[in-house]
């Protein structure tokens, strides 16, 4: 069952306009490899803990590093965050919060869930694209997670 | 000589009681005129005057005034007659001081029945007399003090079983029960029922102690209707330190307990209805927060994508685009970002009315410096020189402060961009109502007439091209500053400059 490449990066968003220009600022930074989509909550959790839909796939194929919007349908992306940073399998993977949400309430709620990193989506698509493309140099590049056990 | 032995025998013992009545008593003989004839010594002692001033004067040398003819003559007419007098006379000495003595005047009859000679017999009752007229003026105080308290106050004595024993006219009166409805009952009888059980026993357990209860009792009258009372309870003890009975003494006190109850009621209506308007406030803020919430994540994402995908047909299909079409785009871009900034600022201005200060000692020419940095000083491609007076500490939130500074500042540099050298000054004025901080430049200012639309929000007195900006920072400063209880104004000439005035309340009332 091997024959599936491991996934880098895992990106929820909702919203079709955010997920395509994310996808254009991924594949410009040359970060579009082995990239997954959830549209909400449930199917990125499905995903990660290789459940539902995703109930064939091997956990240990990743991903990496996971972008996640906190405005979701059906589970909203701090229960996401909550649920990862309480599982010891899942707790490692890094998580960067990707939202428009400047409220200061959302920023602390995350930081102390154990957010790995923070950014708010700005309107100018090129600090957006800018942001993306050191975010995906540093955690998919340098950053080097530790070995995710089963 | 046996005769003469027994006489002798018996004058020795009339010699002994003399001598004894001597050492006993005050004695005085007159003879039937009254003339004094005999004094003894203690007679002497008690009038303070010699034999010799005495002896052949009348009872009138003592005479004290105090009794009245008849008493003298009632005295006379009973010696006169033969028959022994006893009374009690005030009598005066020597030096003018007064003397009671209880005296006994014995006549002893001549041969022809008639007073021979007055014996009178004394006993100093001074002291006696003294402390009976203290007991009979003290007893009329308490006499007057009962007759005042009665007037005052509603009085009743029980036994110590309960029973009434005495009510006055006053307690009579406001039970509306007759003096003989009420003795021999217990105060049962004009129970209220207000009072739980343990404050009936409470009462008893403190009274049957021997320690005074001082509480507010309501008290039902023989029509039902209902009558508070301030009641003091004495408890009066026997000699084995038992209660012998209790004097209870009240005050009605129906008027204060209705305006007391009106007081309650009218503050409980009022706590209702500040917690009613609490509630509505704090919906009105959750509603308001959960809007700004969702404008805050949901208005943006259209603006990204108007923007984003804008960017993308440039990168695109940029080399398709006539010139013309490109910078049209671009234009869509500029406005959809003109856009994002004013939601941030409408959002960072609608926040401001919801968080809480927190106000302490703010030192503000360190967080001018601050700002100032933060405005890039020094600016290595403009002539500006910055004047700053002294500025004196003040009161209020730093971070909230900070942003007046930064908004005021700001502005200061932005309007004065198009002069070769611009002068800001900073600085600090007194004011009728206190210190007032300024921002003066040398900038392009604005007409006064319009002075009036400066600090409402997105009203510019500048065109776009001019001068950039959303129309916040001002209605911000404002908003800040009336939220720390302060005034901002501001002074301009066009093309002269502008001065911003605001000024931050010492410390406000709330707080002390």
């Amino acid at each position: 069952m091997n024959d599936t490449p491991s996934i880098e990066l895992l990106l929820v968003e909702d919203n079709p306009q955010d997920l395509e220009l994310a996808l254009r600022a991924l594949r410009k930074a040359n970060l579009a490899n082995r990239i997954h989509v959830a549209r909400d909550g449930a199917e990125a959790l499905d995903f990660i803990f290789c459940e539902g839909a995703h109930a064939g796939r091997n956990f240990t194929d990743g991903p990496k590093v996971i972008l996640l919007d906190l405005k979701l349908p059906k589970i909203d992306g701090l229960s996401v965050l909550r649920r990862l940073k309480q599982d010891p399998r899942t707790k490692v993977i890094p998580v960067v919060v990707l939202t428009s949400s400047k409220e200061q309430r959302d920023v602390i709620e995350s930081y102390q869930m154990g957010v790995n990193s923070y950014i708010v989506k700005p309107v100018n698509f090129e600090r957006f694209a800018s942001a993306v493309h050191e975010l995906g140099l540093y955690w998919l590049l340098l950053n080097q997670p530790p070995k995710v056990e089963e | 000589m046996q005769h003469d032995s027994q006489l002798q025998a018996s004058l020795k013992e009339i010699n002994d009681l003399k001598a004894a009545l001597d050492e006993h008593a005050i004695v005085a003989i007159t003879d039937p005129q009254g003339k004094i004839t005999y004094v003894n010594d203690k007679f002497c002692a008690i009038s303070k005057y010699s034999r010799e001033e005495l002896i052949g004067q009348d009872h009138r040398v003592i005479n004290s005034g105090h009794h009245p003819k008849e008493f003298i003559r009632d005295l006379w007419t009973t010696i006169g007659r033969g028959r022994v007098w006893h009374g009690e006379i005030q009598n005066r000495a020597k030096d003018g001081s007064f003397y009671w003595v209880d005296t006994t005047i014995v006549p002893f009859l001549g041969q022809e029945g008639k007073p021979r000679q007055y014996v009178a017999i004394r006993a100093d009752i001074t002291a006696r007399k003294l402390a009976e007229e203290k007991l009979k003026a003290s007893t009329k105080e308490v006499l007057d003090l009962k007759a005042a308290l009665d007037e005052h106050a509603i009085v009743a004595i029980t036994d110590p079983r309960g029973k009434i024993t005495f009510v006055n006219d006053r307690f009579c009166a406001i039970s509306q029960y007759a003096r003989t409805e009420l003795l021999g009952q217990d105060h049962r009888i004009i129970n209220s029922g207000h009072h739980p059980k343990e404050f009936i026993r409470g009462l008893w357990t403190t009274i049957s102690r021997g320690h005074v209860w001082h509480g507010e009792i309501k008290n039902r009258a023989k029509d039902g209707s209902p009558y508070w009372v301030d009641t003091t309870i004495v408890p009066f003890l026997d000699a084995e330190g038992k209660p012998r009975q209790y004097i209870a003494i009240r005050a009605d006190i129906t008027e204060r307990k209705k305006a007391e109850a009106a007081v309650l009621e009218l503050n409980a209506a009022l706590e209702r209805r500040v917690a009613e308007r609490t509630a509505q406030l704090e919906t009105a803020n959750r509603e308001l927060e959960a809007f700004s919430y969702s404008v805050s994540h949901d208005l943006r994402a259209p603006l990204r994508a108007v923007d984003g995908f804008s960017q993308a047909v440039i990168e695109d299909f940029g080399p398709q685009l006539p010139e013309e079409g490109r910078r049209q785009l671009q234009t869509i871009r500029q406005a959809a970002q003109r856009m994002g900034a004013l939601i941030d600022d409408l959002l960072t201005f609608s926040r401001l009315g919801r968080q809480s200060l927190a106000k302490r000692t703010v030192e503000t020419a360190g967080l001018v410096r601050g700002a100032l940095l933060e405005l890039g000083s020094p600016w290595s491609d403009r002539r500006v020189e910055i004047q700053i007076g002294e500025l004196p500490p003040s009161q209020g939130d730093p971070a909230l402060l900070k942003q007046v500074w930064l908004n005021l500042l700001g502005n200061a540099l932005k309007y004065t961009r198009k002069r070769d050298a611009a002068l800001i000054e900073i600085g600090c004025v007194w004011q009728s109502e206190g210190q007032a901080f300024y921002v003066r430049d040398n900038g392009t200012g604005f007409d006064m007439q319009y002075v009036g639309k400066l600090f409402g929000v997105f009203q510019r007195l500048h065109r776009m091209e001019d001068y950039e900006g959303t129309g916040v920072g001002l209605a911000t400063v404002q908003r800040i500053i009336q939220r720390h209880g302060g005034r901002v104004w501001a002074e301009a000439t066009i093309d002269r400059g502008a001065t911003f005035y605001f000024t931050l309340p010492e410390e406000s009332p709330r707080h002390e």
